[in-house]
């Protein structure tokens, strides 16, 4: 202060009031700008608002620090703080009949002339004010007055004495006499009374912070330090108290008072003013000299640390209220987060310190998101359609239905999942004819094919590199001559399962399959299959079917009308039609149907990359009329689309091998949905796959998320089932029954020790083997105890021993 | 009670009056613009004789050694007495009064020599340098001593220093020097350090000048009290001589007045109150006749 550098306040009653203190007092009313243009004499603030200039008051000069008096008071009644120790009572009212009238002009004047550094009101007792003062060699640099306290007779002695100082004093309003005296032979630089009692209060002397007790005023506490600049409570915890010296903040905890609790990182310049926010927690300003930021502390997280060696986590963030130097700043009582900055040349600017953003998903597909006071929350919205609806969603559905813990019938999952999905239901169709397959080849111990089928068609069609046999074939019930060739072994017709076309072994009937796709209705598809499988006349007449059908496609008569038509002809119009009319089929079996029959022998990419087909039927078409080397490149190739496009159809072709969780990876990485992944690779149980740190990943991720839906029997579930599939997931066991005396486990060691001198049935009550129990400790052969009335050792039985 | 032993390494010296000339420029350095040298203690004394100069050793570096400067060889310490609050002293009397009994007499009895300086904030002891292990000796039972380093308070253990700490040899009662008080009457004054550039053209017209010094400027007590000066010694007192401060301050710490006490480079210097000068010569006479 002193002409050069302004400070500012709020008035602690007027939220709309602040003065701006240099060596004047200015007191300025806030109001909010409604439109762009000023009132005459009015400042402008921030964009909303703007200040007007009500009063200055120039009575006091030398002034060095200003404290507003905190009960309510319309006159605006402040405590300034002279550079010759004295402290005056002034106002910034005009309407001088108030009742604080009397205190009006009011001088306290120390013992001895010095600086006065520091004010303070007593929060509790508002006629406390405590004076800090410069050092003199015997006198005290903190003084209470009571500024109720009438002049005395003996002051008024006194002030008749005063040769020296300025003659400006009226008799009747120089009080000397203090409440208390304290610090003697010392200086006080900062002061602030602690809310936890009216008679505490805390002051930064020389070269400690001291706590006096007014109680007690031969008692203090206090500890040595620098940092005595500042001194200010956190208005939130009354026991943080801050206080700076140079460069440096220091925490303190008042209940742990010997050091700081922490200290702030240094800044490069000297600190100028520490302020605690008081419309927010744990939130710190700091201003330092020619700066035009305000550093800002946050330390929410840790209210009150507790323990000597924890760091609370702070977040240091940076605002820039102005583009000048800042002189003073002061956050608003009570407004959130808001402060008024001023510059050195007296330029004011209110200010919003923003509130950094919270964000949280829940677990149940909501998003909330903090900001200051205001907590905003994000739904789902209504009843969407099932397929847009939320992958969290969608998983808890499925939790709630069982997915997955069908492990019987494998393919029922999908059900379970909604039946929806068509990639699932493909996913699951895959799992169930792999482990039908599994079981099948454990019963009949034949062949050693059965470790190949989790490992995918992809390696199934590898190993049958060279084992082909091909076999020239006529499509019957054509006339057609030009035979087409088909390729059989053992791994083509695996893969043929794999793909659902036929049941097992070497039996190529696709009847049941045909069948089976009739009934679900599917009469294009069964159409297809059929006429890839070399019979013309059973798909027309699956096309007839479907057209008389309840629900049928008439279309589909016309349909076999054409396919009826079938020529073998190179150059007939019929080949010509069918093979530009067939584009505009929209089903796209109908569509592969036709560029089959129109295709030459060999080349068959308007089947294969028909997109639309399910992967199964194209890999399955493949496996037929492929040779090797194309079929592999197929396979090859269709792998990576799918790997890439993290399609769980392409399950199929990878297996649960390192490449199905590639695949699965970027099903993860597209949908979220680690439920499936997890179910999926549980299934492939004795391979390497469960290994891989994704898998158990997304296993811990699926059992984190049943957690955090409280979906506990759901989660023990899925750990049962878990074990039953992972035997090397099964946790310990965490239970035991427990010998009185050694304190070894009964039923575990049984089995581990060998027996020693005495056999068991010497302490068996019964000394049939068959009921044979342990009524003994295995480890210490002390007898496990006896029933209290009838005297029979409670033993284990000796089976249960693992 | 906390006695802080200050990092300043002082040295004192004397300027003949007439020597002042060539020593204008860095005094007024020293005095005026403190932030543009490194010297951290300065104080200077007018007598009628000289002026008296302690500063530390930055600061002494910046006086050029003339025919007029004499230099005491030894290099002092700070002494500074701190109540801590601590105190339970219902005496309200200020100044070397109130550390008479607890460090210039122990000083005294081992043979410590001390000047003494008083200022408006505090009361500063000076000693030799060679003399601190027998100083931290004889006063670590009535203080909590810290040392200050780079800034910092460290705690002082007896212990440290006692190896080297020699057995008192206890001197002769010391000699009794007369005194004499001049009719001036004096007025005690602080400057806050921002108020200093509007004073120091009065300032430097005062201290080199004229005797006139303005009314209306410095900030003194409330009660205004006035202060009378008593000079002690005859002839030149040299520094050697032990418990010269302590046979003026204790027969005033017995009759509980208050008193500033400043030593110069010939002779010592208190300051009374006004009021008691009667007495307090009458005191001081006594303890003459009472030893002679």
């Amino acid at each position: 202060m002193s002409g050069s550098k302004p400070d500012i306040l709020w008035a602690p009653h007027h939220v709309d009031r602040f003065v701006v203190c240099d060596s004047e007092l200015s007191l300025y009313h806030i109001e909010s700008a409604v439109s762009s243009e000023l009132k005459a004499g009015s400042l402008r603030l921030s964009e909303e608002t703007t200040a007007m200039l009500l009063s200055i008051n120039s009575d006091t000069p030398y002034m060095k620090c200003v404290a507003w008096y905190p009960k309510y008071d319309p006159e605006c009644l402040l405590a300034v703080g002279q550079a010759n120790g004295r402290v005056v009572l002034t106002s910034l009212g005009q309407d001088h009949n108030s009742k604080s009238k009397e205190l009006i002009g009011k001088e306290f004047v120390p013992k001895h002339a010095r600086q006065c550094n520091t004010l303070a009101w007593n929060p509790l007792d508002s006629n406390w004010l405590a004076a800090g003062l410069d050092k003199h060699r015997a006198d005290f640099s903190v003084l209470i007055w009571d500024i109720s306290s009438k002049y005395t007779p003996e002051s008024a002695v006194a002030t008749e004495k005063v040769r020296l100082s300025a003659g400006d004093t009226e008799a009747g309003l120089v009080v000397t006499k203090p409440l208390y005296e304290l610090g003697q032979n010392d200086a006080c630089l900062s002061l602030c009374w602690l809310p936890r009692d009216q008679k505490l209060l805390l002051a930064g002397m020389h070269r400690n912070l001291a706590i006096f007790d007014l109680r007690n005023t031969s008692q203090k506490m206090f500890v040595n330090t620098k940092a005595v600049q500042g001194v200010t409570v956190d208005p939130y915890f009354h026991d943080r108290v801050a206080s700076f010296y140079e460069g440096q903040v220091a925490i303190w905890d008042l209940r742990k008072f010997e050091k700081p609790v922490l200290t702030l990182t240094e800044q490069p310049k000297p600190l100028t003013k520490v302020a605690w926010c008081p419309t927010r927690t744990g939130l710190l300003a700091t201003l330092t000299r020619d700066s035009n930021i305000i550093r800002l502390y946050d330390m929410q997280h840790t209210p009150t640390p507790i323990g000597d060696e924890t760091e609370p986590t702070i977040i240091e963030r940076s605002v820039q209220p102005c583009d000048n130097y800042i002189a003073s700043f002061a956050w608003h009582p009570t407004s959130q987060n808001r402060m008024v900055v001023v510059t050195p040349n007296r330029t004011m600017s209110d200010f919003t310190v923003f509130e950094r953003i919270s964000l949280a998903w829940s677990p149940v597909t909501s998003l909330m998101w903090a900001c200051g006071r205001h907590l905003y929350e994000c739904t789902e919205e209504g009843k969407a359609s099932s397929l847009e609806k939320d992958i969290a969603t969608k998983m808890r559905l499925r939790a709630l239905s069982r997915y997955g813990l069908d492990t019987e019938q494998v393919w029922r999952n999908h059900l379970l999942a909604g039946n929806e999905d068509s990639q699932l239901k493909s996913l699951w169709y895959t799992l169930h004819f792999m482990k039908q397959y599994t079981e099948d080849m454990d019963q009949k111990l034949t062949g050693n094919k059965g470790s190949l089928v989790y490992a995918g068609i992809k390696s199934i069609v590898k190993s049958s590199l060279g084992t082909t046999e091909s076999l020239r074939h006529r499509r019957s019930g054509s006339d057609r001559q030009a035979d087409i060739i088909q390729y059989l072994s053992e791994e083509r017709s695996l893969a043929l399962q794999l793909c659902g076309w036929i049941k097992k072994g070497m039996d190529l009937d696709v009847e049941p399959f045909l069948n089976s796709l009739e009934q679900e209705g599917d009469w294009e598809r069964a159409a297809a299959v059929a006429l890839f499988n070399l019979d013309i006349r059973r798909a027309i007449q699956i096309l007839n079917k479907g057209a008389s059908s309840g629900k049928g496609d008439l279309n589909l008569n016309v349909v076999a009308m054409a396919l009826s038509g079938y020529t073998d002809e190179k150059n007939s119009l019929w080949r010509e039609m069918c093979s530009t009319l067939r584009l505009q089929l929209n089903n796209p079996y109908l569509c592969a149907m036709f560029a089959f029959l129109t295709s030459e022998s060999g080349s068959y990419d308007g089947v294969l990359y028909e997109n639309k087909v399910a992967v199964r039927d194209r890999v399955a078409f493949a496996c037929k009329f492929l040779n090797d080397a194309q079929l592999n490149r197929f396979i090859e190739k269709l792998t990576n689309e799918l790997k890439d496009a993290g399609n769980l159809e392409g399950i199929l072709l990878t297996g649960l091998t390192k490449d199905g969780v590639d695949l699965m990876e970027s099903y993860v990485d597209r949908t979220g949905d680690v439920q499936t992944a997890s179910y999926c690779m549980l299934q492939g149980s004795p391979s390497d796959v469960l290994k891989d740190e994704r898998v158990q990943y997304w296993i811990e991720n699926y059992r984190n998320l049943l957690d955090a839906w409280r979906f506990w029997h759901k989660r023990a579930e899925f750990d049962i089932h878990r074990s039953k599939l992972d035997p090397s997931s099964k946790p310990l066991a965490q239970v035991f029954v427990s010998c009185n005396f050694c304190g070894k486990s009964i039923s575990y060691s049984c089995s581990a020790i060998p027996h020693q001198g005495r056999g068991f049935s010497q302490y068996g009550v019964s000394g049939s083997p068959t009921k044979s129990k342990v009524t003994s400790c295995p480890g210490c052969r002390k007898p496990l105890p006896r029933c209290a009335l009838c005297l029979i050792n409670m033993g284990t039985p000796v089976s249960s021993c693992p | 009670m906390d006695l802080q032993i200050l990092e300043h390494r002082v040295r004192v010296l004397s300027l003949a009056r007439r020597g002042l000339w060539l020593y204008t420029h860095p005094l007024l350095k020293l005095l005026l613009l403190p932030r543009r040298s490194r010297c951290k203690f300065f104080s200077l004394t007018e007598t009628p004789e000289d002026y008296t100069i302690m500063l530390d050793e930055e600061g002494f570096k910046e006086l050029p050694p003339s025919e007029f400067m004499q230099v005491v060889d030894s290099t002092w310490l700070v002494l500074n007495v701190l109540s801590n609050g601590r105190s339970s002293t219902s005496s309200q009397a200020i100044g070397v009064t109130k550390i008479a009994k607890s460090v210039i007499a122990p000083l005294a009895e081992h043979n410590v020599s001390v000047l003494m300086l008083s200022t408006y904030q505090t009361d500063f002891i000076l000693v030799r340098e060679k003399d601190l292990p027998v100083v931290i000796h004889t006063l670590t039972g009535e203080f909590d001593i810290y040392k200050e380093v780079k800034g910092e308070s460290i705690p002082v253990n007896c212990d440290d220093v006692s190896n080297g700490f020699l057995k008192p040899k206890h001197a002769a009662s010391p000699t009794v020097h007369p005194v004499q008080s001049p009719r001036n009457r004096f007025c005690i004054l602080t400057v806050a350090p921002d108020t200093l550039p509007a004073i120091a053209t009065v300032l430097i017209d005062v201290l080199f000048y004229s005797h006139r010094f303005p009314s209306d400027l410095l900030l003194t007590s409330s009660s205004g009290e006035l202060w009378r000066m008593v000079r002690i010694g005859g002839q030149p007192l040299g520094f050697d001589e032990c418990g010269i401060v302590a046979q003026i301050a204790e027969p005033l710490a017995d009759a509980d007045i208050s008193a500033y006490y400043i030593s110069t480079f010939n002779f010592d210097h208190a300051l009374v109150p006004e009021e008691g000068i009667d007495g307090i010569i009458e005191l001081l006479q006594k303890r003459q006749e009472s030893s002679s």
